[in-house]
């Protein structure tokens, strides 16, 4: 049968991994190679890997590192941050990375998806939604450039073109929820998974794995990402990697997927 | 040599990098000529079937591959889409397959797979193994591999089916005929199973 | 397998008792073949090693003393948990059967092994103890690290350790605790390291000249903790003690590790210091295959003395070699990817002429003169290696 995906989500600033803060304070965590290499060890379902520079500074992805990624996983990686081309995209692909992220390539110039797609298959292309509540409003906003700009784009609609376009996965992150480890987002997560059909994979807000447990329950298949549950313990948010054993990961999905179906 | 196909698609990498951990040497092919010190191939492949197909017959290898596996009967796995490509044909596209398996490859059902997320069949999942199949060793109902994948294989003969998995219905996961072997999930990318797999495919 | 390295003039020997060898250059034999290792333990630490009754209610008493001090304080003591077996097992005794409240703090260099990082893991969660960690930023620990194999020393561990007693004092000094647990113990313990092998990791002069030499950035966040702060400064005006309590009971390390496996889950590690992959890597291959200097010697010869291993299984294990044939290549290349340099310019540091600590800038006098102060004022016992 199969089973929802689990998926640790790592920054990349300065070469180094960190943990943000609703976007913000960005918290050193360590060695992106070493902590790559240790989540593989713990048999990982799938691992996002994301540059959350490249886009802001308008530079290159770093060939070299998504290199030394790909080499330390046996399961499928996706790597995020300053694609904007089909050749980088390629070249990131021929390094071994399964699946590639753009997100404010796809609201720019929405066709690069399909591009993309074309070359790879739209498996391989996902696109990644960070979006922000307006304060006054309560309606929901995609941001890019690392929670930076405002682009007054409304998510559900973007979410329906890239659809369209040929993307072959959505990730929805809420910006507000991001390193809170309060629980996700409930009311975006059923906006976008309303309107589309292609998977999708949540992530902002996880902070036990019971909040994973809900969501896998609310929603059966679908995937759900971790940044701070995967690389924090405990009230001082000491950085130590952690990731559900097989026997957790069994027992999480018979109490909450296994008797539950949508 | 384990040769790996490289035609454009598939990550090669990937089996390059599990094969050089297990200290097993492996050669990656550009042409016709890297294919024929072969002793075992591999056939990746990721994407659509036509995409495929069109890339194979370009790269030139093609015959090659040919005389390799149907004259000289070397083991050959084809991966993913690469499983696919030994059909007959494609509802996914127009052009003809390898052939070298006697089936049909068909989209899935939508309508008998009981998730809002239907298409691709994505993640892991396990596979039920049909009889003793060496390829096979160590496995069983239990294990999971990593699926990415919306078309699927139809067998006209039931003993080419290998293991069988569930997604809406149950369908052939891996297939065999001889020397010839197709996966439909990627072991190059379902950690320890995988390389398991790939360990016992090379020890065939 | 585990190299035989005659000393000049002297030819190879190895000590009838345990397996120390002429790969410790100072090592020294009576007429009868056996080593001053042995005799230094029979004569200096045996007789003042105790882990009966007597042993017990020296260590209440200094568990006492911690409890009371360390009253109305949120921690009464500090510990270090690398993940390893001692830490582990010392982890449980503090907070299961002594009743303290430890700081528990870990170190990320940028090694951990898998293994490490979930036996921390289960142990915090079983305990319900909280974690506090210091992640050295890595590429600082990287320059620092290939700083040291570009100078040839066998030393190369130092970044990591001198990284883990700073880190140490200012976590104690910071949260006012006085008392720091320490996992070293005489029971695995007791032959030391050949100071030719292991230097001090704490002599800042000696670092500082090999980071001016070989290092390429500034360091601008790795923790640092000269001799003098911790030893002098800390101790006696702070007033900070180290205590280790596995030298007051009854430690046999296989028994440590099945009561760990049992009771939290806990996996062992192939071999001593293995929870960073960086260290096993170094003493695995490095120093055996480099220099001839085989860890494991040192580790078997105090198991030996303190009979949790016979002379003979210690000669057979020492037979293959320290490193597994299997992966090392890998292991080698994954060492050169982390350093950020090709495998060839690895394997270049590999075969350089060899240099040793006193090849370049040191405090090995005042280490020495220190240490035979705090000997003659009775406070400590002459230490070959910095713990």
């Amino acid at each position: 049968m199969l089973y929802p995906r689990i998926i640790p989500c790592l920054l990349v600033h300065n070469k180094g991994l960190v943990k943000t803060t609703k976007f913000k304070d960005p918290k050193y965590v360590g060695d992106p190679i070493n902590a790559v290499k240790i989540f593989n060890e713990k048999e990982v379902d799938e691992l996002i890997v994301v540059d959350i520079d490249a886009t802001t500074k308008g530079i290159m992805p770093d060939y070299k590192m998504i290199e030394n990624l790909a080499k330390e996983c046996r399961m499928p990686l996706c790597y995020g941050g300053g694609i904007k081309t089909v050749e980088q995209a390629q070249r990131i692909f021929s390094l071994g990375v399964e699946k590639i992220a753009i997100s404010s390539a796809a609201i720019e110039n929405p066709s690069i998806v399909a591009a993309i797609a074309e070359r790879v298959g739209n498996q391989s292309v996902v696109v990644v939604l960070d979006v922000k509540k307006k304060s006054l409003s309560g309606k929901y906003e995609l941001y890019t450039h690392n929670g930076t700009k405002a682009t007054g784009l409304d998510p559900i609609f973007h979410a329906i073109q890239m659809q369209k376009m040929g993307a072959g996965e959505i990730v929805i992150n809420s910006i507000d929820q991001d390193g809170v480890m309060k629980g996700f987002d409930l009311n975006l997560i059923n906006k976008i998974r309303e309107i589309i059909s292609i998977p999708l994979t949540v992530l902002g807000g996880a902070g036990s794995l019971e909040n994973i447990g809900t969501i896998v329950q609310r929603y059966g298949i679908i995937g759900v990402a971790a940044g701070s549950l995967f690389v924090f313990k405990g009230k001082y948010r000491a950085v130590l990697i952690n990731y559900p054993t097989a026997n957790e990961k069994a027992a999480l999905l018979r109490q909450y997927f296994l008797n539950n179906s949508e | 040599m384990i040769t790996i196909v490289d035609y454009g698609l598939g990550n090669i990498r990937a089996f390059v990098n599990v094969y050089s951990r297990l200290n097993i040497e492996i050669k990656v092919a550009h042409t016709a000529k890297d294919l024929r010190a072969a002793t075992k191939i591999i056939l990746p492949g990721v994407g659509a079937f036509d995409y495929a197909i069109l890339q194979l017959n370009a790269s030139g290898m093609r015959d090659e591959l040919e005389i390799q596996v149907l004259e000289n009967k070397v083991p050959i796995m084809g991966i993913c889409v690469g499983m696919q490509m030994l059909a007959k044909s494609s509802n996914e596209g127009k052009l003809p397959g390898l052939g070298w398996i006697d089936g049909e490859v068909k989209l899935f059902d939508t309508t008998l797979i009981p998730y809002k997320t239907r298409l691709p069949h994505m993640g892991w999942n396990n596979m039920c193994p049909i009889g003793n199949i060496e390829l096979f060793n160590g496995f069983d109902e239990q294990t999971r591999f990593y699926f990415l994948h919306s078309y699927y294989f139809v067998c006209n003969r039931e003993e080419n089916v290998i293991s069988t998995t569930e997604y809406g219905i149950r369908f052939a996961s891996a297939v065999n005929r001889n020397n010839i072997y197709g996966v439909q999930f990627h072991p190059e990318k379902s950690h320890s199973s995988g390389v398991q797999l790939l360990h016992n495919f090379a020890k065939l | 397998m585990s190299k035989e390295v005659p000393v000049e003039g002297r030819g190879y020997q190895i000590c009838i008792n345990c397996v120390m060898d002429t790969s410790d250059d100072n090592i020294k034999f009576d007429d009868n073949g056996v080593c001053d290792h042995c005799h230094d333990f029979e004569n200096n630490v045996k007789p003042h090693w105790h882990t009966d009754d007597s042993g017990r209610k020296a260590l209440n008493q200094i568990i006492e003393r911690i409890k009371v001090e360390g009253k109305g304080k949120e921690f009464d003591c500090i510990l270090g948990l690398s993940g390893g077996v001692d830490s582990s097992y010392m982890l449980h005794l503090a907070v299961k059967e002594f009743g303290l409240h430890p700081l528990v703090f870990h170190v990320d260099g940028g090694w951990n092994s898998e293994l490490a990082v979930h036996n921390i893991n289960v142990l915090i969660d079983k305990l319900g103890v909280e974690l506090y960690t210091e992640v050295i930023n890595w590429e600082e620990m990287r320059d620092f690290q290939l700083a040291f194999f570009k100078s040839g020393v066998p030393h190369l561990d130092i970044p990591q350790d001198h990284a883990f007693i700073a880190t140490l004092y200012n976590f104690a000094d910071k949260y006012k605790i006085k008392y720091i647990l320490n996992g070293g113990n005489l029971s695995t313990e007791c032959v030391q390291y050949p100071m030719q092998w292991f230097y001090y990791g704490t002599d800042m002069v000696h670092n500082n000249d090999i980071k001016r030499k070989f290092g390429t950035i500034k360091m601008g966040t790795y923790p640092t903790s000269s001799i003098f702060r911790h030893k002098i400064y800390l101790k006696y005006f702070k007033g900070i003690r180290r205590v280790t309590p596995l030298n007051y009971v009854p430690y046999v390390k296989g028994d440590a590790l099945s009561f760990l496996e049992k009771e939290y889950g806990w996996k062992a590690y192939p071999q001593k210091h293995f929870e960073s992959r960086f260290t096993k890597f170094y003493e695995g291959y490095w120093l055996p295959e480099r220099f001839g200097y085989d860890t494991r010697r040192v580790q078997f010869s105090s198991l030996i003395l303190t009979g949790q291993m016979t002379r003979e299984e210690a000669i057979e294990r020492l037979k293959a070699p320290a490193y597994d044939p299997e992966t090392i290549a890998d292991e080698f290349n994954y060492i050169a990817t982390k350093l950020d340099i090709t495998p060839e310019e690895l394997r270049q540091y590999f075969n350089m002429p060899k240099k040793f600590y006193w090849d370049y800038k040191n405090q090995q006098n005042v280490f020495r003169i220190g240490a035979k102060v705090l000997n003659l004022i009775g406070v400590e016992k002459v230490k070959k290696r910095e713990q």
